[in-house]
């Protein structure tokens, strides 16, 4: 029974549990460990070749300290670091780059190295190395972090009170030297004066204007050329500088932009005086809200202080924009927000501008190297979906919640505050750059970054994602963020003859950033592949494939070519990849489904398949836009592993029998003596069984001879709690019991194998779930079938 | 002279060389200029002051009286006419015929100020309430029920006497008519005895609520405003008024202050620090909040006090030295826009910034002096309509501007003044600011703004008999159609100047009759219709119309009417207009009324006698005269288009009088004594001498003033290095406290502190007050028999 769907999908799920570390010491995972060297063969592929990689991911797993002097860099144009798999001729002091194979003589003070005597970033197991750079000379290290806040007061009194709430903590948490900054915007927009101490003052700018940068630098005072009557910040010599910063901006950032040690009292009272917006809103309308002018505003005052230091906009909305630029819905409440049919149909008459005006922003942004975090609270939309390319392209964080009282942003919104073991590690200003060997080209990445539009010899004449470019700006990058870069091969005549053939190939990246506690640093990480030569070895590609990566990249590439492409039928794009895949790698005698088998690197990856297809990403439909575009921006940011819970859930059972353990994404996982608990990465469902629900509705949990029953109960709440604390945004917790109205967040998630068609065969106490989708037991079926037919 | 009977005979006094006249001078007499071969400077014409208090029946056995001069003091007590104070005809025979008038060469304009202060003993003005009915009115005209309305069958028709027609008496009104004709019930009904009554309005005159008494200031804190301690002086002077506002719930205020940017402030949060919000959009301003900005000042006067004292420390450091005044009170104006009410502007230098602003014309003036007269009254018109559009809009929701110009430069008057005269206010000149003298006036001024009586979102209106026609209003208005003019505020000190034409014919011994109907609400809120009437006989004989001629009415008009020309034409052009007024006037005498045999002389009206004098003196006025200021020009401008005919007068031809001998006066005299001759005969050489234009009192030291005196009125023995600008202290003496006595009595007549201004001699402030004595001879100016010589010349020709 070897072709039976149970095999495909691996007989026990437990086997596809992660190892400890995925994605290895470097971070980097490959959809293919194997290249083919030709353009043909990775088309035969179907998989594209792509690396996801997670740049400064979890500085502790490094093997070394981080070196405290600049690296080496090859001759350009190539310009790669020094790494493991050069060759080093220790006599001659020359090293061959392994990319380019141009040999470098190294400088006069890499004079003592020797066999004996090897620096730190040729170590072998130093694939990943950082390095400090101290600061061009005269600026003083480090830059303090900047944090602008923008918040919506178009909310009722209540929400209010929890986003002060949050501001409270937040601003206790925040280190002493951080800079703050206060917007609060609703009809109009306020940016207060934190540096004047003799009443509160405010600038207001009007909501329903578009305000140029350098409007609202004139309008503050704070234009370079300074306005008339402002005094011109000439640089004089033995000017205090004011937080490291040129003292030509220092106007702007004394009476805007505050140290929280010097502003914390100031805060308080504001946050303390603070009330929903005092415009009117008329009966039948949504309240004013200027979202994006209030941005606009930000994005220039942080432009005008802070110019290519760490600093992040982090906007607290509360509803969607409805005036000025931005806007993605109008004041009248009989005009809905737009949906993906509306999108579909052209008739989202604000949406094009909207994005439009976003992008703008993103453009200023990423020049200014600033960063858009939207914490976005509201039952309705506020419009992350317009949103979307300018909190992606600066490196924002992302949360969508339903109240600012809700854990989801609570929560969230403190954990990026929070320094220590769940710290997120903040950092700012970051350059992602590719070195690799040359028969290598990049198509372009997927991910929170921008392209720098360096263009050279390495660049594909496809693209994918930000692409036609060998350099991305990461204004913001932290610990979780992933990127996926997208290769092609195109062998050069020289290199597909015999014997010029290097069996390796060699991929480098490079990030420059602004660390947390504010010192510039350079991590790279260089990474060897195998080439494999020929299109009949196929075993050496099935031997390198990683279905996880390639799950995860293709759902990144449909989501990416589903905004993109107009009328793209994602759903019959991935059956056909996969038939094709399945046609290339799978085992079977031509058109004999039932001699159908896959090896086990490929066998969960129909499952993979089957729940993508199933997914948020490609059954929009089911979702608001901004919900797609959350989504999105979280699985083109997140690790592999995190990612592949957001196509499929993991599920674990709990129950007297035995210790808890993974089982099927499938209704029949359902008992009325189980708890189930349900990873879906944007929800934690703990769901209970008729039975253990009748039990503790009983209370006996709260009997000492029902100690075990007790511990079961508790059991799933601290698991989910382990997966809540590692995680941001953090996710939403669903309690709920079999035959509830919440089961539907695990039910929704379930493979169908049992429905109201097959209700009979259901063995009693199990559910069924109501849906006309096809069971994986079918799709497979229909997969085995076509991928056989000659 | 009231109560003069009949028409004076031609009363020639000899005969001569024209070139060398003579004029004896007798008050009961026309004046002549007759042929002795030196005219004795004594005996032309001059104004005498009335010493007695007159009390004036407006109508005396049916007719109008010819009412006492403005100057004069006296005590109305209408009797069916309105008091002069409120309306004043420039003529009180209304010619029969357009000829006539044409022929008079005399103006026809009633001068009507509405709200004039009336004498402490006469009576209130009357309010009548119709209730729900309201008042009656003509049906056809919708003129107001008023005293000269005739009832007739039975009373159940009356007639309405400015368009005729015949109305049907409400059933609710009827009252029988007694022997005489009149309704029985006249006497005891204001609207049918009273010139002036004020009915209360009903709901068809309400367009919305009564709107509250919003006053709401703006300070100019750029940084020459702070350094000049102007900002300090408006504060402390808003701080001040505050107790002076109106009472009651109705009464709201607001603040802002602005430089480059506009700062709104909300004093709303009682226990907490005030709130600035800061507008820094000033090419398109906006309110930055909906509420709160304007609030009761019961509920903020604490606050705002507090935050009065604190702005000019709050700015002191301010290095802004631009100023958004357009852009600021258009950011006001947004703020007060849906109740209306007054606008304080505290401005201090050129508007440079934002919206309506200005540049320093004045140094193009000065270098383009090469190309003459011709395009220099350019500069006395609003460089632009920026302004003026935003004043009309800001009259259509009933905001008053004031503006008060604390100011050391050049600021624009002419561009400035825009605002405030279309929209009921006015402009306060205080040039140069002297932070030590100017903030009592500046006090005084906004007090007297706050506290004198007003009416707030008016319309107004002025109807007349059958016969003529309104041609034209002039004052500070805004006028949107032909009829109305709208007034966001109207106060006591405005007069507003109604000229009329005629368009039929009166029959000879019939009445014209003028009614001024003013809509208006009171600072109170209540909604009131003020209907002011004056009828009068209409005559067919010119040597009536003489006879009756209003001479200081129709000096108001030539004044105004000057004023109105000076931004359009050359100033020479203006002056030899002004004068051919007044030649016009005197040849009309001189060829019908006058006996041929006194074809040598020059013979003026009785009535007109002193217009010779007061057009001399406007060809030197501020506003006519060669040299001085653009500013001063303009300004002089910006007063006259709203001056009452009581100070219209005084503002060109000035009060003289001795201060160094006020000691030598009985306490019994009255407080002012007699004012002297404008000439420098007068002034002896150990003289201190106050001469007042209703605006400045400027006070001549002269050389050899016993020092004593100095110290006794200035506590000060030496004018070596006293200021300019004077503050006038009282001392522990007599003659302070006369100097004291008979300042403020000005201060009271005029209502107007005045700047008092101190003028040396050898210095160009005593060269100024030189200049003020127009019956001397000055460079460019006639002496004032030069000038009655030149008169006399022109009639001659004329008439040849």
């Amino acid at each position: 029974d070897s072709c039976s769907p149970r095999s495909i999908m691996a007989a026990d799920p437990s086997a596809a549990a992660a190892p400890a570390d995925p994605d290895g010491p470097d971070a980097v995972r490959f959809t293919w460990n194997a290249w083919p060297r030709s353009k043909v063969e990775a088309s035969r592929c179907v998989v594209p070749l792509a690396v996801a990689i997670s740049p400064v991911r979890s500085p502790e797993s490094l093997a070394s300290p981080p070196l405290p002097y600049p690296p080496l860099r090859c001759k350009p144009p190539c310009s790669a670091l020094l790494n493991p798999f050069a060759r080093v001729d220790f006599a001659a002091k020359i090293w061959i780059c392994p990319l380019c194979f141009s040999r470098n003589h190294f400088p006069p003070h890499y004079a003592g190295i020797s066999e004996n005597n090897v620096p730190a970033e040729l170590f072998t197991q130093c694939s990943t190395v950082e390095y400090l750079v101290a600061g061009p000379p005269g600026s003083p290290a480090p830059l303090p972090p900047v944090f602008l806040f923008v918040i919506d007061t178009c909310v009722i009194e209540e929400e209010l009170e929890y986003v002060k709430l949050s501001m409270r903590k937040a601003v206790a948490l925040l280190p002493e030297h951080a800079l703050v900054g206060l917007v609060t915007f609703g009809t109009q927009v306020h940016l207060h004066e934190l540096g004047f101490s003799e009443l509160s003052k405010i600038y207001v700018f009007r909501g329903s204007k578009e305000i140029s940068k350098e409007q609202i630098l004139d309008q503050l005072g704070l234009s370079g050329g300074g306005r008339p009557g402002f005094p011109k910040m000439t640089q004089q010599p033995g000017v205090q500088q004011v937080n490291g910063m040129h003292p030509l901006v220092t106007t702007g950032v004394n009476r805007f932009l505050l140290p929280v040690s010097e502003c914390e009292c100031t805060l308080s009272t504001l946050l303390d005086e603070l009330q929903p917006d005092q415009w009117p809103v008329e009966a039948g309308n949504r309240a004013i809200r200027c979202t994006g002018v209030a941005l606009n505003v930000a994005a220039g005052l942080l432009g005008a202080c802070v110019p290519g230091t760490g600093a992040r906009i982090i906007a607290l909305l509360g509803g969607p924009c409805t005036e000025g630029p931005g806007v993605i819905v109008s004041k009248d409440l009989s005009e809905p927000v737009r949906s993906h049919k509306d999108l579909d149909k052209d008739a989202a008459p604000h949406f094009q501008k909207a994005v439009k005006f976003y992008d703008g922003l993103a453009k200023q942004l990423v020049s200014q190297g600033h960063v858009l975090d939207v914490f976005a609270s509201a039952l309705d939309q506020v419009g992350l979906a317009e949103m979307k390319l300018a909190i992606e392209r600066t490196g924002g964080l992302v949360v969508l919640s339903e109240s600012f009282g809700h854990s989801v942003f609570k929560d969230s919104f403190k954990r990026i505050f929070e320094g220590g073991e769940h710290s997120l590690g903040l950092s700012f200003n970051g350059t992602f750059e590719i070195n690799c060997s040359k028969d290598i080209k990049v198509q372009g990445v997927i991910g929170p970054c921008t392209s720098l539009e360096k263009k050279g010899a390495l660049c594909a004449d496809t693209i994918v994602g930000q692409g036609n470019t060998t350099a991305w700006k990461m204004c913001g990058l932290d610990r979780n963020t992933s990127l996926t870069v997208f290769f092609d091969v195109s062998p050069s005549e020289r290199s597909g003859q015999p014997g010029h053939q290097n069996p390796d190939l060699y991929i480098q990246f490079v990030t420059s950033y602004q660390h947390p506690e504010g010192q510039m640093r350079i991590r790279a990480t260089t990474v060897s592949r195998k080439w494999v030569d020929g299109s009949t070895n196929t075993e050496e590609l099935v031997e390198g494939f990683d279905q996880e990566t390639a799950a995860v990249v293709l759902a990144r590439y449909i989501s990416l070519k589903m905004e993109i492409e107009e009328e793209f039928d994602a759903t019959r794009w991935l059956d056909r990849s996969l038939i094709r895949l399945c046609s290339r790698f799978g085992d079977y005698r031509k058109d004999d489904p039932s001699s159908f088998s896959l090896h086990s690197n490929f066998s969960l990856f129909p499952q993979f398949m089957f729940n993508l297809r199933r997914s948020q990403f490609v059954q929009v439909f089911n979702n608001s836009p901004d919900e797609t575009a959350y989504f999105r921006m979280l699985l083109n940011r997140e690790s592999i592993t995190n990612s592949v819970a957001m196509i499929q859930p993991s599920l674990i059972s709990f129950s007297f029998d035995s210790p808890p353990s993974p089982v099927f994404l499938d209704v029949a996982s359902i008992a009325v003596d189980r708890i189930l608990l349900l990873d879906a990465y944007f929800s934690v469902v703990i769901f209970h069984g008729m039975t253990i629900a009748q039990w503790r509705n009983m209370c006996y949990q709260n009997q000492p001879e029902h100690q075990q029953f007790a511990q079961l109960l508790q059991a799933p709440q601290e698991e989910a709690q382990v997966i809540i604390n590692g995680r941001f945004p953090v996710p939403r917790l669903v309690v709920c019991d079999q035959h509830g109205s919440q089961a539907r967040f695990l039910l929704a998630k379930l493979n169908p194998s049992a429905t109201y068609n097959s209700a009979h065969d259901v063995p009693p106490g199990s559910d069924i779930i109501f849906t006309d989708d096809v069971s994986f037991q079918v799709f497979c079926e229909h997969l085995q079938r076509l991928a056989v037919q000659s | 002279m009231p109560g003069m009977p009949g028409a004076m005979p031609p009363n020639a006094l000899g005969q001569g060389m024209p070139s060398t006249p003579t004029m004896p001078y007798s008050p009961h007499a026309e004046a002549q200029v007759s042929t002795p071969s030196k005219i004795d400077p004594n005996q032309i014409p001059r104004p005498i002051t009335e010493t007695s208090v007159v009390i004036f029946e407006t109508r005396q056995a049916g007719q109008a009286a010819v009412p006492p001069a403005a100057s004069s003091e006296f005590i109305v007590k209408d009797t069916g006419n309105c008091s002069p104070r409120l309306m004043r005809c420039t003529m009180n025979q209304i010619p029969c015929t357009g000829d006539l008038l044409t022929t008079s060469g005399m103006p026809l304009a009633i001068m009507v100020q509405p709200f004039a202060l009336p004498h402490p003993s006469e009576e209130a003005i009357q309010l009548v309430d119709f209730g729900e009915m309201g008042p009656i009115r003509c049906s056809r005209c919708k003129a107001y029920i008023n005293p000269f309305m005739r009832f007739v069958d039975q009373g159940k028709i009356f007639i309405c006497n400015l368009c005729g027609f015949s109305n049907d008496t409400p059933r609710e009104y009827l009252c029988n008519l007694g022997p005489d004709g009149r309704r029985r019930d006249a006497d005891d009904r204001p609207e049918l005895c009273r010139g002036t009554v004020e009915f209360i309005a009903t709901k068809e005159f309400l367009v919305r609520e009564p709107m509250p008494a919003v006053y709401f200031f703006l300070v100019d804190v750029s940084m020459n405003a702070i350094q000049t301690g102007a900002t300090a002086a408006a504060c402390s002077a808003i701080s001040q008024s505050l107790s002076d506002l109106p009472e009651g719930p109705r009464t709201m205020v607001g603040i802002a202050t602005f430089d480059s940017t506009i700062h709104f402030y909300s004093l709303k949060r009682a226990q907490q620090q005030p709130l600035m919000l800061i507008v820094p959009d000033i090419q398109d301003v906006y309110t930055p909040l909906q509420m709160d900005l304007i609030l009761p000042v019961s509920e903020c006067r604490d606050s705002l006090e507090q935050l009065l004292e604190s702005i000019p420390s709050m700015f002191e450091n301010n290095r802004v030295a631009d100023s958004a005044f357009g852009a600021a009170m258009k950011a006001g104006f947004l703020a007060m826009k849906p109740t209306g009410g007054k606008l304080l502007v505290f401005q201090s230098v050129l508007p440079s910034v934002g919206t309506g602003s200005l540049s320093a014309r004045e140094t193009e003036g000065r270098s383009n002096i090469s190309s003459g007269d011709k395009e220099a009254h350019k500069l006395l018109q609003p460089v632009d309509k920026t302004l003026k559009t935003m004043a009309l809009e800001f009259a259509e929701y009933q905001v008053c501007v004031d503006v008060f110009l604390t100011t050391q430069s050049y600021t624009d008057v002419a561009s400035i003044s825009v605002v405030p005269s279309t929209t009921g206010g006015r402009v306060y000149y205080y040039f140069p600011f002297s932070a030590l003298s100017d903030p009592a006036k500046l006090f005084n001024d906004l007090r007297w703004n706050i506290t004198r009586p007003q009416g707030l979102e008016a319309v107004m209106r002025v109807r007349c008999s059958q016969g003529l026609q309104v041609q034209d209003y002039s004052g500070n208005f805004c006028k949107r159609v032909p009829t109305d003019i709208d007034l966001p505020a109207i106060d006591s000190d405005k007069t507003i100047m109604v000229s009329f034409k005629h368009d039929d014919k009166f029959q000879e011994n019939s009445e014209c009759g003028f009614q001024c109907a003013l809509l208006y609400t009171t600072v109170y809120g209540q909604r009131r219709i003020r209907v002011i009437n004056i009828s009068l006989p209409c005559t067919s004989m010119l040597s009536n119309l003489f006879r009756c001629a209003d001479l200081e009415a129709q000096f108001t008009y030539v004044v105004k009417q000057a004023a109105n020309g000076i931004p359009s034409s050359s100033l020479s052009q203006v002056r030899d207009q002004v004068t051919s007024t007044c030649i016009n006037i005197l040849q009309s005498y001189r060829q019908y009324c006058a006996s041929v045999s006194s074809s040598g002389q020059l013979i003026l009206p009785e009535a007109l006698k002193l217009l010779p004098l007061y057009t001399l003196a406007l060809t030197k006025s501020i506003g006519l005269r060669n040299d001085g200021r653009l500013d001063d020009r303009s300004y002089w401008v910006s007063i006259v288009s709203s001056v009452s005919v009581s100070l219209a007068v005084p503002l060109v031809f000035p009060r003289m009088i001795a201060l160094h001998d006020l000691t030598s006066r009985d306490d019994e005299d009255p407080l002012i004594p007699n004012p002297l001759t404008l000439n420098s005969e007068n002034i002896q050489d150990n003289g201190i001498y106050l001469l007042e234009n209703g605006e400045d009192g400027f006070i001549h030291v002269r050389n050899a003033v016993n020092p004593a005196t100095l110290e006794q009125i200035f506590g000060f023995s030496s004018l070596a290095g006293a200021p300019n600008l004077l503050v006038l202290e009282q001392f522990d003496n007599v003659l302070s406290r006369k100097v004291n006595e008979v300042v403020n009595e000005i201060r009271r007549q005029r209502c107007s502190y005045l700047r008092l201004r101190l003028c040396q001699k050898g210095d160009p402030s005593g060269d100024f007050f030189r200049s003020l004595l127009v019956e001397d001879k000055a460079p460019g100016g006639l002496s004032y028999v030069e000038f009655l010589v030149h008169v006399h010349r022109q009639i001659q020709s004329k008439m040849t």
